[in-house]
């Protein structure tokens, strides 16, 4: 067997026989590359490795040899009996591999992107390997940031639950204590009434008994004189002259008795010692909650912060990572493994050259530093949620109905797992890592891919439990639509709905995601409802909400700062769109950095579940995620019950009901009251209170959100939220609320009739209001009011709410109906602290983020760390650098960062190195060759630029075919140093690898969509987005790294945003773009979704003025540097547009200039500068100072004609733009 | 650095599973190409009972081109000098891609056992090796006791 199995092996790759040949001499050898290594092609000969007999070649090569038809038959037949697999490489043609040249049955590499040969394969699986293996050190190292970071949410979630409870509890207390004085008094009021009425009852009765006695006696004696006092009896004289005396008596009582009818006539009096509308007042706001610690969540992780960044350099870094995310999201382009699934090979590459950092090392570096920033960004964005939530859904749901198809397919388990701050889902959970671990453990197969490095699951299972992971919902968003669809129809429970798409869920991630649940259903209710219904249960949700949570819901305070309380604080406070909104302004203070749209975009990501019931509550509720983060499940359970329960009151149905009624019931009080008073047409006064109501609360609420909400959804709120949450809020039970409505309601009839009075009738009528008044205390206010009426003061209003602003126009506050007057003035209280809540929010921050933006330095580490990041991406694993000096100064740089040095780019190195003796360009003289030593030695950028003179080749001529220029403007170099040149009067881009062979082009001429119109400057950002300044279509446009339009923004104009001729453009490392505004003499910043940010320069020669500014640059210490062409100098500005420094002046010195154009940094800072009118390129040290000047005038190798735009490769090459010599060349 | 052919595995693994008696070749740890080869001495040759030392290394288009051998241990043989080059056709002009590591090693081996010094590398040991070849045999037998046998 042995020997029959030798028979089948090609002797020369000792493999069984693939397409075997048979020679001349009945030696059989493997076509491929056995037959084909052994050809001798100088001889066109073949020597038999076995007899070394000699053949000459066929004429169409080795394949002209018969193949042996007999040893294949055997090569079958032993396939059959062995049970052998067939050859997997059976039926493949061998190709050159992309790394080592070798032939070899090639597969793509997902590693490099190109197809290379098993070996170099397995080879970088290798490097992959250990890259993930480091980066795991790393990420171990770093869990433990995480674990301190949950452990100080722990804490603070146990503070905040004691804060909170000791709050309660002095509320309680307080409401105690008031509810116990005002029973005491009210007792002791009516004990003293009944003591009194017993007392003055019993005079009188006595007195009445007494005169009944009286009056029989005289009447009686009266009779007997009629009587008897005649002649017929006789009298003695005594007794006549007593009787007469008696009689003078009775006479002189009846004269003098003189009932006092004024003492039994007083009343008793009920006089207040307070203004009772004021003493209402008191009560009803009587305490607020002030948030004394802001901060309190984020001072927690400053403390935790990592060692190199400060928070808002993670803010940045967040931002701009969600805003790729979210542009991903938006252009279907790539979140954390470029939206596959884990192991996925990526879709068919649509670009060599673009995306070529490694994704598995890419997101393995991500997931070390990503949880924290997204966790501080967590607290950030629980607010500025709310924004988009009415917007977006239309928005979204249109989009997502488009994509329905496409996204059922994503709904997978790993994306069920996901960690919802950095998106990282745990290899564990994937199919295909558990089919390895699988495979691995029943030891079938070998273990071909590396198993999940265990860190990884460990890491993110804190930030796992948070239920609306980022990613998943793309695949939801469909579903959520549905669902909303169904909404409208009948509210019916989603649980069967959303059950199938994850049914793999582990325990945690079921009970992290129920609260959305019931959530949803809650929202459903409400929609189902038709609006008016919807509304007012939205209002009585409110009102019950609080119940629980007393101390959190009312707060007028306009201290409430810390964002996560916000969310509570807003749900309970009068669901105005104004409260959205104002939140939503804050965002926009917030986040200048990043839009509205990108917000919502990447809001859109973690709001899937929430974003329905955001319609009605206001979004802060739509995060139960700082809930689940706690990772404690009871302070989970808490949190998440307080928002959840706050935004979807079980009892809600049933308590609307009565609420609504009340509400019904004392505005009909109202009604009653007025109507019964007077005559006047009610119809007229109506809408007018309503009117009034609407413009006195109307303007605050508008102010307060900045916002143009829709009137229909003010009005209504208007009217009854506020009336109901002005009692209903309170933390108060039914019997105490009663008396609040009574009082407005009897309280304001009075102010309703006075109101309308004309004013000559109001002093007749007055008079006989008195008659009027069933009650004392009405009477008192009548009085109050007659006075204030006589006075025409504003105390009249005072009486009501103590201060108005309307003094004015006193019929405002009184026509309206009274409760709604009230709850008008409560409610304009609620918008005025509403509004200066949000102002306090906007002022806090925009002091918070201020710090982010302007403070260069800090972005500096963001900045160069997610530079050297893609750099470690980029080069790291290819070894592409072309100068020792280039690697040093990476690895310099990654000292500095404190980055571990990589194997994988010292081996790059010290193969860069071999290369780089056997090639670097050492030119004859000494002092070259003595830099050139030094560049061995210590290697510097300086040295490096001092010896650039020699061209290393030119890349084009004049015309229009690919690789062909008209008047070349912006380069730049893109990922895997390739050349992006914009190839202005053919009106198209062209991408050139990194030695200048061509690669692609993409536009052409026109002012549609991916068309140009002379295009100027160009810029690759850091995912390989072609950025364009379309000069005269006066716009930027971007294109993906395929050359496909993406976005264009800009049109001509002055004003923000606008263009006047935009020529150079570039991008720094967070994806901010900066374009050179020419004509307008100014430089724009805008976010990567063409966002305007800001602005800086005007025309004119001063210093931080800017004449024609061509080209742009930004370093990676984030200077901006801007060749301010008609000044002859270059400016640097930091990027907010002050003025660092600036050098050069016209001239054609050394570091002097004429009409500088094309600007560039390399990573160092060293600045290139296209000194056009001088026909040089200049270099300058980071500080300005200069460095060297090469070229000159002529169309010769190294010499130019105009230059235009510069670029510098990673390497330290230099390429420019040889404008009138139509080509580009490279230093 | 690409990585190892299959036949070179292949070869290597076979030298590991089936040595050829009397020859052991290991790859050295950090390059897979470069073997530290230890040959015995071929019964009845004066070479016998030396462990002669040898370096092998495939270059970059083995098979297509022979592997590079040379006695790192002393020798007195006609036709290896004193650097250790090794005269031997199949090492040069007739190799063949058909030829493994073990074939090399064993020709090697043969060679040993059979001088042939009219194809000398090492003139002064041919001449000798011609002229008085019991000198010359005694010569390679004190070489070997001296370099072969030390350890």
């Amino acid at each position: 067997m042995e020997q029959f199995e030798s028979l089948l092996t090609c002797c020369v790759c000792l493999d069984r026989f693939r397409n075997p040949k048979l020679l001349p001499c009945q030696h059989s050898f493997c076509m491929e590359p056995c037959m084909d290594g052994l050809v001798d092609y100088v001889r066109r000969q073949v020597k038999c490795p076995e007899c070394r007999a000699e053949h000459r070649i066929p004429y169409q090569g080795v394949q002209g040899f018969p193949t042996n038809v007999t040893l294949q038959r055997f090569l079958e037949l032993h396939a059959n009996i062995a049970g052998e697999l067939p050859d997997p490489t059976a039926g493949q043609v061998m190709e050159r591999c992309n790394v080592c040249s070798e032939k070899a049955y090639c597969a793509p590499c997902a590693h490099c992107d190109k197809k290379v040969c098993e070996d170099c394969k397995s080879a970088h699986m290798e490097v992959l390997r250990r890259e993930i293996a480091r980066i795991n050190n790393q990420i171990r190292r770093g869990v433990n940031r995480i674990q301190d970071i949950l452990a100080i949410v722990e804490r603070n979630t146990s503070n905040l639950q004691t804060n909170c409870g000791a709050v309660a509890g002095e509320v309680d207390e307080i409401h105690k204590r008031l509810s116990k004085a005002l029973k005491d008094r009210t007792d002791f009021l009516r004990n003293e009434i009944d003591r009194y009425l017993a007392t003055e009852l019993r005079n009188l009765t006595h007195l009445k008994d007494n005169l009944e006695l009286e009056l029989s006696n005289i009447q009686s004696n009266s009779d007997l004189a009629d009587k008897y006092m005649n002649d017929d009896v006789e009298w003695e004289d005594t007794e006549l002259v007593d009787t007469k005396e008696i009689f003078l008596k009775t006479v002189e009582f009846l004269r003098n008795f003189d009932y006092e009818a004024g003492d039994y006539n007083r009343r008793i009096r009920f006089i207040m010692t307070h203004d009772p509308n004021q003493l209402v007042m008191h009560v009803a706001s009587y305490g607020e909650l002030n948030i004394t610690h802001p901060n309190a969540y984020s001072t927690g992780l400053q403390q935790n912060q990592g060692l190199t960044r400060s928070k808002s350099d993670h803010r940045l870094a967040t931002q701009f990572r969600q805003q790729e995310e979210a542009k991903g999201w938006m252009e279907n382009e790539e979140p954390i493994l470029g939206g596959r699934k884990f192991g996925e090979r990526r879709p068919p590459p649509p670009e060599k050259h673009t995306r070529d950092y490694g994704t598995d090392d890419y997101s393995g570096y991500e997931s070390e530093h990503r949880p924290s920033r997204r966790f501080r960004s967590r607290f950030v964005r629980s607010h500025q949620q709310d924004n988009d939530s009415d917007t977006e859904v239309t928005t979204r749901a249109t989009k997502t109905e488009q994509k329905e198809k496409e996204k059922e397919k994503v709904a997978d388990t790993e994306d069920a797992t996901r960690g919802p701050l950095s998106g990282i889902f745990r290899l564990s959970d994937c199919p295909r890592v558990m089919q390895r671990i699988l495979d691995v453990e029943s030891g079938k197969k070998k273990e071909k891919k590396e198993p999940p490095p265990p860190p990884k699951p460990v890491q993110p299972t804190p930030q796992r439990q948070r239920p609306p992971p980022p990613v998943r919902q793309q695949s939801e968003d469909d579903e959520i639509t549905r669902l909303k669809r169904q909404n409208k129809g009948a509210a019916s429970s989603q649980e069967p709905d959303r059950a199938p798409p994850r049914p793999v869920e582990e325990e945690r991630n079921t009970t992290s995601r129920k609260p959305p649940t019931p959530a949803r259903e809650a929202s459903s209710d409400g929609e189902s409802d038709d609006e008016s219904v919807g509304s007012l249960q939205r209002n009585q949700r409110k009102n019950t909400a609080p119940v629980p949570k007393p101390t959190v819901t009312r707060r007028p305070s306009a201290s409430e700062t810390a964002s996560a309380h916000r969310p509570a604080a807003r749900a309970a406070s009068t669901e105005s769109s104004a409260s959205t909104e104002s939140s939503g302004s804050a965002v926009k203070h917030t986040g200048a950095i990043l839009s509205i749209e990108e917000l919502k975009a990447k809001y859109s990501t973690d709001e899937a579940k929430p974003k329905p019931r955001s319609r009605f509550l206001s979004a802060g509720n739509e995060r139960p995620t700082p809930a689940t983060t706690n990772g404690t499940a009871g302070g989970a359970q808490r949190v998440q019950s307080r928002f959840v329960g706050s935004q979807r009151p079980t009892p809600a149905p049933a308590p609307a009901e009565p609420a609504h009624e009340d509400s019904d019931t004392s505005s009909e009080e109202e009604t009653d009251s007025s109507e019964e008073s007077e005559e006047e047409p009610v119809t007229q006064r109506k809408p007018e209170s309503q009117t009034m109501a609407r413009t006195d609360i109307g303007p605050l609420l508008a102010r307060s959100s900045n916002a143009r909400s829709d009137a229909q959804d003010n009005k209504s709120k208007d009217k009854d939220a506020p009336a109901q949450s002005r009692y209903r809020t309170r933390p108060s039970s039914q019997p105490e609320e009663e008396p609040a409505p009574r009082y407005g309601a009897s309280g304001s009839s009075y102010s309703s009739r006075y109101g309308n009075k004309p004013k000559d009738e109001e002093l007749t009528s007055s008079l006989d209001d008195d008659t009027k008044y069933p009650t004392a205390r009405s009477r008192y206010l009548a009085l109050k009011e007659r006075r204030n009426r006589l006075a025409r003061s504003k105390s009249s209003h005072t009486g009501f709410g103590g201060g108005d602003d309307d003094e004015d126009e006193p019929v405002s506050p009184t026509t309206a109906s009274p409760s709604a007057y009230l709850a008008a003035r409560y409610g304009s209280g609620t918008g005025g602290s509403e509004l200066s809540r949000s102002r306090s929010s906007h002022a806090l921050k925009s002091r918070e983020s201020s710090p982010e933006r302007p403070v260069a330095g800090e972005k500096d580490g963001a900045a160069l760390s997610s530079w050297a990041r893609y750099l470690k991406s980029k080069y790291g694993s290819r070894g592409k650098e072309r100068d020792p000096s280039g690697t040093s100064s990476s690895t310099a740089r990654r000292l500095s960062l404190g980055l571990p040095l990589r194997s994988a780019n010292e081996l790059a190195s010290s193969d860069d190195d071999s290369k780089n003796a056997a090639g670097s360009p050492i030119s004859p003289t000494a002092a070259t060759a003595a830099v050139a030593g030094f560049a061995a030695a210590g290697s510097s950028p300086r040295s490096q630029y001092l010896q650039k003179r020699r061209l290393q080749f030119s890349v084009g001529n004049r015309g229009s075919e690919p690789g062909c220029f008209t008047w070349p403007r912006g380069i730049a170099v893109g990922p895997d140093n390739i050349m992006v040149v914009a190839d202005s009067s053919n009106h198209r881009v062209q991408v050139f690898d990194s030695n200048g062979i061509f690669v692609k082009e993409f536009g052409q001429y026109g002012s549609g969509e991916g068309e140009f119109d002379c295009l100027a400057g160009i810029a690759v950002n850091r995912i390989g987005q072609y950025i364009i300044a379309d000069r005269y279509n006066h716009r930027i446009q971007v294109f993906d790294p395929a050359g496909r339009f993406l976005r264009a923004f800009g049109s001509q104009g002055t004003g923000d945003g606008k263009f006047n001729y935009p020529w150079g453009i570039t991008t720094d490392a967070l994806g901010f773009i900066y374009v050179c505004d020419k004509e307008n003499h100014r430089v724009q910043v805008f976010q990567s979704d063409g966002t305007f940010v800001g602005k800086f320069g005007s025309f004119g020669s001063k210093l931080g003025q800017l004449e024609h500014p061509h080209y742009i640059a930004v370093s990676s210490t984030n200077r901006v540097l801007v060749s301010d062409s008609n000044n002859h100098r270059i400016q640097v500005f930091d990027v907010n547009g002050r003025v660092l420094s600036s050098f050069g002046e016209e001239g054609s010195e050394d570091g002097q200039f004429k009409f500088p154009r094309g600007v560039a940094v390399d990573d160092q800072g060293y600045i290139v500068v296209a000194d056009s009118g001088n026909n040089r390129i200049q270099i300058f040290h980071p500080d300005g100072a200069f460095l060297r000047a090469f070229g000159s005038w002529g169309s010769g190798d190294g010499e130019f004609k105009g230059l235009e735009g510069i670029a510098v490769m990673s390497g330290g090459n230099i390429i420019v733009c040889d404008r009138e010599n139509h080509r580009v060349q490279v230093f | 650095m690409a990585a190892l052919p299959r036949r070179i595995i292949k070869e290597t693994q076979r030298l590991m599973q089936e040595p050829v008696p009397g020859i052991s070749a290991v790859p050295s740890e950090n390059n897979a190409r470069y073997f530290h080869v230890i040959v015995t001495g071929p019964e009845d040759s004066p070479f016998e009972g030396g462990l002669f030392k040898l370096e092998l290394f495939l270059p970059e288009d083995y098979p297509m081109s022979a592997p590079k051998v040379r006695f790192i241990t002393k020798i007195y043989h006609p036709n290896i000098d004193r650097l250790g080059r090794i005269c031997l056709d199949i090492l040069k002009d007739k190799w063949s891609p058909a030829l493994q590591i073990r074939t090399v090693l064993l020709s090697i081996q043969a060679l040993l056992s059979a001088p042939n010094p009219d194809d000398p590398l090492a003139n002064d040991v041919a001449e000798l090796w011609k002229v008085n070849e019991s000198e010359a045999i005694r010569n390679a037998k004190e070489w070997t006791r001296r370099y072969a046998m030390d350890n």
